[in-house]
């Protein structure tokens, strides 16, 4: 294929395809956790953080990856003060963030230009030395999910009964909520601030629908991740189009077709019950409930002769 | 052997304490019931023993265990059965999570572990589900596979609050059967709040009522037969 005689789409696809590993595996535990939205606002803070690094003359994007760590910190501090209403933290963080960036903007008129490929992120943008930043964070971020899996499965299926288990919450919450900051940091570059969420949202939105369990739901969310970055990637090449953008809309579609889909099959299950006819229907249920009724009671009983 | 205890404990949520000096003692190899009105602060009571809340003041101690470690709780809170539909789980992954806080993070899931989640789930009479999405099951179905992962953990202390909401008469006495086994074969305490008092009395080893202290303010006054006392005097 032609495009991949450039460097910068060989680096682009790399980069891409690190981050479409870690971005929806990140994103089945933020959704579940109701914390989908941290992904975007730690964008925004970490715009603010770019504009700080232009202006302090540091590099941009160390910039936006520190300041996006700190506000994955402050936000999960926050998030545990506000017990109940963990969205507080989030909103507020946010338009503190983009606030700062807008005015420290306004600051800097030569930032503005550069700034689009912040903001809708764009294929060329990604730098060698980016890449290795998008490397060494996907190393983290998959070191980190293998040791931790099965804690990280426990707190996000419920957080009191994990820590009375013996699971550090606290620690393990505020980790994953900086591996998320240093992947929307390290995402920027190809996607975009404003569409970074839509990486993380997407694919788990899609395999939580579908998936059967939850091995399955962070492998289906993966690949599909996969499958909408490089196909984002390879159109926004040819047709030209801010790849961020492409990426998000390809998933949308990927996740439109797929409720279509669903829908479509639930649809044609339910006709193929109905021929059967109801009665039949709810005398299986009935057997199946006395039945199950039966098996507890034989356990426990064989269980008290041991 | 005395297990956990807490003395003179007094909490509150805001400005009145709900909990007003609590003195509360838990041997190991128990079955015991927790119960009393609502409002009687029963949960909350648990919440304390288990040191999700902190007390204003009092003392709350839970001992280590024969070999000198901290006790495995496990814990079956009362809306945990109400949780995320759209978890995206079968019944056996989340049972087999239970397994996890003894495994750690490295070692293998093998075949004990896996005889044990089996076991846990039959108990329960969940076993043929197993491959069911949670989110698909009844409310007491979900409670049973909640009560089938605490189970799975091998728990020193199985805390249970309001367990047998949403079950059968058949299956609440399955249950308290169950419990009983668990405390007699393996030697495990149980603690379980309960409203279901007199039909779960033949198979406890003691109760514990919480009571509403005269002029207002609930307070832990009462108890059974035994050595479990409540109020400062005691």
């Amino acid at each position: 294929m032609g495009m991949f005689d450039y460097e910068f789409m060989q680096r682009a696809f790399w980069a891409g395809g690190m981050i479409a590993i870690i971005a929806p595996l990140l994103g089945v535990y933020l959704v579940l956790r109701r914390q989908v939205l941290m992904a975007d606002t730690l964008s925004h803070v970490s715009l603010a953080g770019v504009a700080i690094g232009a202006i302090a003359g540091i590099n941009p994007s160390v910039g936006g990856f520190l300041v996006a760590v700190l506000g994955a910190l402050v936000i999960e501090r926050l998030r545990q003060n506000f017990r109940g209403y963990g969205e507080v933290s989030i909103a507020v963080i946010m338009t503190g963030g983009l606030a700062l960036a807008l005015v420290l903007m306004s600051m800097d008129s030569g930032l503005n230009r550069s700034f689009s490929s912040y903001l809708f992120g764009s294929i060329v943008a990604v730098s060698t030395e980016q890449l290795w930043i998008i490397g060494a964070v996907f190393v983290i971020v998959l070191a980190f999910w293998v040791t931790m899996r099965r804690p990280l499965y426990n707190i996000t299926f419920d957080e009191e009964t994990a820590q009375i288990g013996g699971t550090h919450v606290r620690w393990l919450s505020q980790t994953f909520s900086v591996l998320t900051g240093m992947t929307v940091a390290a995402a920027m570059p190809i996607v975009g601030v404003l569409l970074v969420s839509a990486l993380m949202a997407l694919p788990a939105a899609l395999s939580l629908r579908f998936a059967r369990g939850f091995a399955s739901a962070l492998i289906m969310a993966v690949l599909i991740g996969l499958t909408g970055m490089f196909g984002g990637l390879t159109t926004s090449y040819y047709v030209n189009t801010p790849p961020g953008a492409t990426v998000a809309l390809l998933l949308l579609a990927f996740l439109l077709i797929g409720l279509g889909i669903q829908r479509i099959l639930n649809r044609m299950r339910r006709g193929n019950d109905m021929l059967e006819g109801p009665d039949l229907d709810s005398r299986r249920f009935w057997q199946r409930q006395s039945g199950n009724a039966q098996k507890s009671k034989v356990q426990t009983e064989v269980l008290h002769k041991n | 052997m005395l297990l956990a205890s807490m003395q003179d404990v007094v909490f509150g949520y805001d400005r009145e304490p709900v909990v007003n000096r609590l003195s509360m003692d838990i041997y190991s190899n128990e079955f015991m019931a927790l119960s009393g009105p609502n409002g009687a602060a029963k949960t909350t009571s648990l919440k304390l023993l288990l040191g999700i809340l902190k007390p204003w003041s009092g003392r709350v101690q839970i001992n280590r265990n024969e070999k000198g470690g901290k006790p495995i709780i496990g814990y079956v809170p009362q809306q945990v059965a109400s949780f995320n539909s759209g978890f995206p789980s079968t019944v056996y992954e989340l049972v087999r999570s239970g397994c996890s806080m003894r495994l750690g993070l490295f070692k293998r899931f093998g075949n004990k572990q896996a005889a044990l989640v089996q076991s846990s789930l039959e108990a329960v009479g969940m076993w043929e589900l197993r491959d069911r999405k949670i989110g698909e099951l009844s409310g007491g179905q979900k409670q049973r596979v909640c009560i089938a992962r605490a189970l799975a953990q091998e728990p020193d202390v199985l805390i249970l609050d309001e367990p047998t909401t949403g079950m059968d008469l058949e299956s609440r006495k399955g249950f308290y059967e169950l419990m009983r086994h668990h405390v007699k074969a393996h030697g495990r305490t149980v603690v379980m709040v309960t409203h279901g008092l007199e039909e779960a009395e033949p198979y406890l080893d003691r109760t514990i009522r919480l009571e509403r202290e005269e002029g207002g303010g609930w307070a832990c006054l009462t108890t059974s037969s035994c050595s479990v006392h409540f109020g400062p005097e005691a």
